[in-house]
């Protein structure tokens, strides 16, 4: 377990953020920690959605897998870009 | 005995040069310091101002310039003015002293290095004016300040401000440091004398002294006006160095300009776009500030281009797509991360004002207006912890703003570069494009989220970045209306408060 830094974007909001994640985090976590800053602050919750999306280079990331175990698969470098988007 | 006339003597005092002796000339004139860049010393001989100022003309022009500036300070103090003016204007005076007055006295270390390292004599000569124009300008602002600090301790900030890690500071700082303190003589000149003094700040200062005096704060425009007639002349040492840059090295002279425009420009919508559009009370404004950039700015730079043969940036579709979201990006930012600063910012988006808003921007509402509704929405239920950050904004490594500030929601993407191990972002291709022109000149600075992850910033918290960055409880930045323009009454425009 290690505290990593990504720049999270929720789909919607105009600014990214720079966001503590945890390298065991799954994506789903880490979904829940980008739009903490964004849904309910500048972007309207939305009913319809299941939950959220991670997105990395425009592919959607399973909610399970960890972001060590993305790691193992791809470099991710500190500060890394991930978009995050409501699941419909 | 009878003084001579001016044009007797004036081309031969103006034109003195050294013929060296005892060094070379390379060694009296380091390229480090002149920038010449291959261009050689006899094409200076063609550099030509149009001023023709004698020292004596100087003092007596600048003598009547202060003493009405002075004149109508006092005025203003005895009438206890300040008291009087809008928070949305005096927000705009804030953030316009505490960003420009250490520019100023940076420019003053500028223009001295363009008096002793000048490739032209006659250059040399009028940098002493500028050199003593720049004086001028920052202690007018620091005198404006002094005066009233009685009042607010944010004028404070006219000294200070450069000498605290505030986000916004670290970007005008970190911008001027490159283009004033470190460029050669002819990139300043062309980046800062002709670029943004020439093409920004003087039309810049012509704008804010009119919403100024709209605003009923005269003294604030005098001085602006008083320092407007001093940019406008010494930035015309901009066009000689172009006359001489463009016959040597075209390719150059566009660079360092399309360069500049763009950093430039990125603050520009950071500090005038913001005050324009939202401090000033909406019935007292004349124009956006789009609609002022298109008129003064484009027109005026297109036409320069043009006149010199160069070409249009080859980022102007996307500078013009810029100019209907950027300053409002960085409006709704600086606003939601309103405690990183040392002015109280209007929010200003009350019904009236939204309407403003869309009739300049038609695409506001669909670009802004949806985020601005769920801010909204939590100050009426008072939900106020959701109207404030709880963590940074991600930082472009070019101009230090945030991501996502040039541009609106619907055109933000990644533009990350990784460079010798390192990940970079910009918050534009255009800002990407200027740091990939020369890497190993922007890759050692360090933003402010750089800074936090680095573990300079202590505790890693909110409170820790706000020590860092010196904001103490007297001058943090909060609402300026105190969220009157959020509540359900605000149908007309707001009064200025009791």
């Amino acid at each position: 377990m290690a505290l990593f830094p990504i720049i999270g974007r929720f789909d919607g909001d105009f600014v990214p953020h720079l966001v503590a994640v945890d390298t065991e985090d799954s994506m789903d976590q880490i979904a829940e920690k980008v739009a903490v800053h964004a849904v309910g602050r500048r972007m309207p919750v939305n009913a319809d959605a299941d939950g959220y999306e991670v997105l990395l280079d425009d592919r959607v990331l399973d909610g399970g897998q960890t972001l060590a175990a993305l790691m193992g698969e791809t470099p991710v470098p500190p500060l890394q870009w991930f978009d995050v988007r409501w699941k419909t | 005995m009878a003084l001579l006339n001016r044009d007797d003597w004036y081309d031969i005092a103006r034109d003195v040069d050294w013929s060296f002796s005892y060094v070379d000339r390379d060694e009296a004139f380091p390229e480090a310091w002149v920038g010449a860049n291959g261009i050689p010393p006899e094409a200076w001989e063609d550099w030509e101002e149009p001023f023709r100022v004698s020292y004596r003309d100087y003092v007596k022009v600048q003598r009547e310039k202060e003493t009405g500036v002075g004149a109508i300070r006092d005025a203003m103090i005895r009438a206890d003015l300040y008291a009087h003016l809008d928070p949305g204007h005096r927000a705009s005076s804030h953030l316009h002293m505490g960003t420009t007055c250490m520019v100023e006295q940076m420019a003053v270390t500028m223009q001295s290095r363009f008096c002793r390292f000048a490739p032209s004599p006659k250059w040399r000569s009028l940098g002493v004016f500028g050199m003593l124009d720049e004086i001028r300008h920052a202690q007018l602002d620091l005198r404006f300040s002094h005066d009233l600090l009685k009042d607010e301790p944010r004028f404070d900030w006219c000294q200070k401000a450069f000498h605290t890690n505030e986000w916004g500071v670290i970007a005008v700082r970190n911008f001027f440091d490159d283009v004033m303190l470190n460029a050669g003589c002819i990139e300043a000149a062309l980046a800062t004398s002709l670029t943004v003094e020439h093409g920004f700040t003087n039309m810049q200062f012509v704008a804010l002294a009119s919403d100024a005096m709209e605003a009923g704060d005269i003294n604030f425009s005098n001085l602006l006006s008083s320092i407007q007639t001093d940019e406008a002349r010494h930035a015309q040492v901009g066009f000689p160095t172009l006359d001489v840059v463009i016959k040597h090295d075209p390719a150059r002279a566009q660079r360092i300009i399309d360069v500049a425009f763009w950093r430039a420009f990125r603050l520009f919508q950071t500090l005038t776009g913001t005050a324009m559009d939202y401090y000033t009370p909406v019935e007292k404004r004349k124009m956006s500030f789009k609609e002022f950039m298109l008129e003064w700015i484009v027109k005026h730079h297109e036409r320069i281009l043009r006149d010199y043969g160069l070409k249009l940036p080859w980022y102007w579709d996307k500078f013009l797509l810029a100019l209907d979201h950027g300053h409002h990006a960085l409006h709704i930012g600086t606003w939601f991360w309103r405690p990183t600063l040392f002015w109280k910012p209007n929010g200003g988006i009350s019904p009236a004002e939204r309407r403003w808003l869309n009739e300049k921007y038609p695409s506001w509402d669909d670009s802004w207006g949806v985020l601005w509704d769920q801010i909204i929405e939590n100050i009426r239920a008072g939900r106020m912890d959701k109207t404030l950050p709880e963590t940074l904004p991600a930082l472009c490594n070019l101009t230090q703003l945030p991501l996502g500030s040039a541009i609106d929601r619907h055109h933000l993407g990644k533009q990350q570069v990784e460079y010798e191990g390192r990940v970079y972002h910009f918050d534009s291709d255009v800002s990407r494009w200027v740091f990939e022109l020369d890497p190993a000149r922007y890759a050692g600075h360090m933003n402010v989220v750089d800074r936090f992850i680095a573990g300079q910033i202590q505790p890693m918290n909110l409170e820790g970045g706000l020590n860092w960055m010196g904001l103490t409880p007297d001058v943090m930045g909060d609402d300026a209306y105190d969220y009157r323009w959020a509540r359900d009454e605000a149908e007309q425009p707001l009064q200025a408060a009791e």
